[in-house]
């Protein structure tokens, strides 16, 4: 199938426009430009947002409920220019797996579960996630459909360069698919374009490569036999990640044309990071991806768990985690420059959620056929604290998500629900989500349709 | 004997309880032993477990094995853990992204090797097909080279059989030898470092191609030579005798540089030098290259002291040459004549603030903020890095903000700041009462490690004291760790972390003793406490999974 057209977005580097094409997928709708060329709906997809170390609360929290609610500062980007019907704030939920701060708010919002300990304690909590991360979960379930194999399993990217501290995976990665088995992002733009676009397939070479595969599948098991228990676990998780990458040689190859290629560095100015760029570069590449069906989830690490991004933009003179701690400036707002870097934060995200919405995608835009869940590991970096957590829901997931109300918990609800909603959003209807005291049984029923 | 104590502290959970001015935790050398010696445990191997490359060692392997390459740049970051690269290879699998990105380089890497110029000389013959007996003596002498040992029957089927089929499916036999080549660099027998052991009086010993891998990635951050995969065949490194004979061999190749020098880097945590953020309006001298000029001028001095001079380890908390470019002599004030941007040696003067790691750009930069210095920081390295001291986390519930400049009270220094509020409250005496005061003598240089007599215009005091021994300056405290015995036990103990890979053990603490003895026996010469290393007990045995 070959496309003809190409609608040309822009990303701005630097001042200079920059054209990254965008393949809007003619060839696969039909006339009417309504359908696939093939009859059927556009799929599904999830997309997990993550920025590091919290909000404002008292900037954050929307008043008012249900359909009837206005957002605080730190929010307004995202309802801002045609946005807010498409976005679900959700409040007044807590971590029930709570026991530190930047761990558990994070093991905990992303898994249900609580974070897995890697080996004795040092200074500090050194950890890995015991579950796979909501985005692996939805992978799992959309895997489970022989119908439909994408070419990527996921596609995960990154924003802010800072890598998080040593205090293990939880702080350095955002997608896991258990303990210490990571889906690390991608932070360059010319890498994920090559992953995506780069090598065209070709069935008499995949069947090669399959060959090869096979082969090094049994040599992991071979080799799991002569192993102890704790290896033959991670042997046993390596080839599942073969057997994944071999089962997707039979996908079809991507059916978009090759976008012009993205300007691959983002080197600092006047040693500054160009964070506003890389978002920009980045969202259209995760919005092509998706909307070529390459992938049907992913994951942008906007910044990691602690935070240790300088958001020079709004006059920060220090990494974000640190002047969570430090700032206390006199007048109403006492920490105005984490304030501003957080509106910062939710005017990429805001990048994020246009791109989807500009992008064509059946009857309408990637953002109705979507499903966004954009969150943190903390409600507020000054206290760490794990209750009223920051949680965005965005998107129609194709008609199953009712977005355009806030919904609160006035009985601090667990977090969980989040999960376990986004799951029968994505039509698995499991019953019940998470570990210990994180299980839940209750979707948030009044966000599904 | 003080040395025990050292060790085993930095094995329990820390705890900084105790009154503000608490007594040092280790008494001073030369006291006589305590009485009540503390127990240490029998020794008891750790038990053996698969290693995954780095990317470091992946890089270097692959070229060791393939010739000249360009290795492709998407390959998944390295997690560290416990400070150590090779820490977190242990414990890390091998997620779908990342076998999608090997099998891509693998492919890629291939492709390199079996150009029509190239594919000849690398396989070391031109076979007419995949039943050419070249092919199977090319599998059984690549393959081995790759996995770092021979072959086994099943093995040599299964890649025999790729051979064959690919052929079959691509009509070439070159196009087949390609396609099993990138094949072997995705076993996991290539992608882990495989050690199992055998069986030897209750416990395991690592085998002789298991002891080749073990010396080559330590010492080399590759994979072994054919000499070392040699000596593994025919018993050499059956025996600690045998393993030194090899170690000194690799220590002496200028790969051994490059890959002790990465221990150092890890250790002083370098590689963060690529993202320090300063503020460049407080901080003109800041560049972008400034970061990686500090981090050239450490390993350059650590190369010095080590390798050129083998010099007494020790020597980096008190040396007074280092090595500069234009920038960071503007940084230092030190003069110095360049031809370009090259480094150069320099002596810094008697009367210089600076001598060794302590006063380096590196270290204060790194421990630093963006704005303002910070002796906690500084303090906490010092501790945690190189006395092997925990110090643990502030409780959740405290807050640790550092309130603004108070106007009842007056212009106040950094340390004034810290001295009334971390000092003075008690739940946060423990613990800052062992850090701060650590980096009160560095406060005499800014965030980017620039000379400074004041601070908030207020003349700058460094004056404190290490456990009860009297310091005046940045100088004074370089000098106090140089000669603490825990400081040289933590370099032991530290190598012994980065060379095994994971965190040391309750059995491992009689090994940890040994080589601190080694280390100091040995005058402290690093390379000595390396062969000691490779040497031990801890790293030649395993223990039988529990």
């Amino acid at each position: 199938m070959r496309l003809k057209r190409r609608t040309f977005l822009r990303g701005v580097l630097q001042g200079t426009a920059v054209s990254v094409g965008l393949p809007v997928l003619d060839a696969m709708m039909d006339r009417t430009g309504r359908a696939f060329a093939d009859g059927s709906v556009p799929p599904k997809r999830f997309v997990l947002w993550f920025w590091g170390n919290g909000v404002r609360r008292a900037h954050w929290t929307p008043i008012g409920e249900g359909v009837d609610w206005m957002p605080r500062s730190e929010m307004a980007p995202l309802v801002a220019d045609g946005l807010r019907p498409y976005v679900a704030p959700v409040s007044g939920f807590e971590i029930k797996t709570a026991t530190h701060p930047h761990h558990s708010g994070m093991t905990g919002m992303l898994t249900g579960a609580r974070y897995h300990l890697i080996g004795p304690t040092r200074d500090t909590i050194v950890s890995t996630f015991a579950q796979p991360s909501i985005d692996q979960v939805v992978a799992d379930h959309f895997a489970a459909d022989p119908e439909c194999v994408t070419p990527y399993r996921s596609l995960e990217v990154g924003i802010c360069r800072f890598r998080g501290t040593d205090e293990g995976t939880t702080f350095q990665h955002l997608s896991h698919n258990g303990p210490n088995n990571v889906n690390a992002s991608e932070y360059a733009p010319i890498r994920v374009y090559n992953r995506l676009f780069g090598m065209p397939g070709d069935a008499q070479i995949d069947g090669a490569r399959r060959s090869v595969l096979d082969a090094v599948l049994g040599d992991i098991t071979s080799l799991q036999g002569r192993v102890g228990a704790r290896d033959r676990v991670r042997l046993e998780q390596h080839f599942e990640s073969v057997r994944a990458l071999e089962q997707r040689l039979s996908a079809s190859a991507a059916t978009c044309t090759r976008p012009d290629i993205p300007n691959p560095n983002y080197p600092d100015v006047e040693g500054n990071e160009q964070i506003r760029e890389k978002n920009a570069v980045m969202s259209e590449l995760v919005a092509m991806a998706l909307a070529c069906d390459l992938t049907r989830v992913a994951s942008v690490l906007f910044s990691t768990a602690g935070a240790g991004t300088r958001y020079w933009m709004v006059g920060a003179q220090n990494s974000f985690h640190q002047i969570c701690h430090d700032e206390r400036a006199g007048g109403a707002e006492p920490q105005p420059t984490v304030h501003a870097a957080t509106i910062f934060k939710m005017e990429q995200l805001a990048v994020f959620l246009q791109r989807l919405r500009a992008t064509p995608d059946g009857e309408g835009n990637l953002l109705d056929n979507t499903l966004v869940l954009g969150t943190t590991e903390l409600s507020e970096g000054y206290t760490h604290s794990n209750d009223e957590f920051p949680i965005i829901m965005a998107g129609r997931a194709a008609g199953a998500f009712n977005p355009g109300r806030h919904y609160r918990s006035n009985n601090r609800r667990n977090t969980s629900d989040v999960l376990l909603t986004v799951l029968r959003a994505m039509g698995d209807m499991r019953p019940s989500f998470g570990t210990a005291e994180g299980t839940t049984t209750t979707p948030i029923g009044e966000l599904l349709s | 004997m003080a040395r025990i104590h050292t060790l085993l502290v930095s094995l329990v959970v820390a705890s900084c309880t105790g009154p503000a001015e608490a007594p040092p935790p280790v008494p001073d050398d030369p006291t006589p032993p305590p009485p009540d010696e503390p127990y240490v445990p029998e020794f008891a191997p750790a038990e053996a477990r698969l290693h995954r490359l780095t990317l470091r060692q992946y890089r270097n392997s692959v070229r060791d094995l393939l010739g000249p390459v360009d290795v492709p740049e998407d390959l998944e970051v390295d997690t560290p853990l416990h400070s150590f690269t090779t820490v977190g290879a242990s414990n890390l699998t091998i997620g779908p992204r990342a076998a999608e990105q090997y099998e891509a380089a693998a492919r890629d890497l291939a492709a390199q090797v079996f150009t029509p110029d190239r594919r000849e000389g690398f396989v070391g013959c031109a076979p007419a097909d995949a039943a050419d007996p070249c092919v199977r003596a090319f599998l059984e002498r690549f393959g081995g080279q790759v996995f770092r040992r021979p072959l086994d029957v099943e093995q040599l089927d299964r890649w025999s059989a790729v051979i064959a089929d690919v052929e079959d499916r691509l009509g070439s036999v070159w196009a087949a030898l390609e396609m099993t080549t990138a094949g072997l660099l995705m076993s996991p027998q290539f992608l882990f470092r495989v050690d199992v052991g055998v069986p030897e009086g209750g416990r395991l010993r690592y085998d002789g191609y298991e002891m080749a891998a073990r010396l080559s990635y330590f010492l080399w951050s590759s994979t072994p030579d054919d000499a070392l995969l040699a000596a593994a065949a025919d018993g050499t490194l059956d025996s600690a005798a045998g393993i030194e004979r090899e170690a000194r061999r690799l220590l002496a190749d200028p790969r051994a540089r490059d890959a002790l020098l990465a221990f150092f880097s890890e250790h002083l945590k370098l590689e963060r030098l690529d993202t320090i953020d300063k503020d460049p309006a407080l901080f003109p001298q800041m560049s972008p290259t400034l970061g990686e000029s500090m981090r050239q001028e450490l390993l350059l001095m650590i190369d010095d002291i080590v390798f050129e001079r083998d010099a007494d380890l020790r020597t980096i908390f008190d040396t007074d040459t280092t090595f500069v470019n234009p920038e960071l002599a503007r940084l230092y004030q030190v003069p110095a004549s360049f031809v370009g941007e090259e480094f150069v040696k320099v002596q810094f003067a008697e009367n210089s603030p600076r001598a060794g790691i302590l006063t380096s750009g590196a270290f204060l930069a790194l421990n630093a903020h963006a704005t303002l210095t910070s002796p906690t920081l500084r303090g906490r390295f010092v501790r945690q890095s190189l006395l092997c001291q925990d110090i643990p986390a502030p409780p959740p519930t405290v807050n640790t903000t550092i309130p603004a400049q108070d106007p009842n009270v007056g212009p106040e220094t950094l340390r004034q700041r810290l001295e009334r509020l971390h000092l003075a409250e008690p739940t946060c005496a423990g613990c800052h009462n062992r850090m701060d005061p650590l980096g009160f003598a560095l406060e005499a240089f800014d965030a980017i490690g620039a000379y400074r007599t004041t601070d908030n215009g207020i003349a700058v005091d460094t004056r404190g004291s290490l456990d009860g021994l009297p310091f005046k300056d940045a100088k004074g405290l370089g000098g106090i760790l140089r000669e603490r015995r825990e400081v040289a036990a933590c370099m032991a103990q530290m190598t012994y972390r980065y060379a095994s890979g994971h965190l040391e053990t309750r059995g491992e603490v009689a090994v940890l003793y040994e080589l601190a003895d080694a280390f100091e026996a040995s005058d402290f010469s690093f390379t000595e406490l390396v062969v000691a290393i490779v040497r031990s007990d801890g790293f030649r045995y395993a223990g039988v999974e529990q």
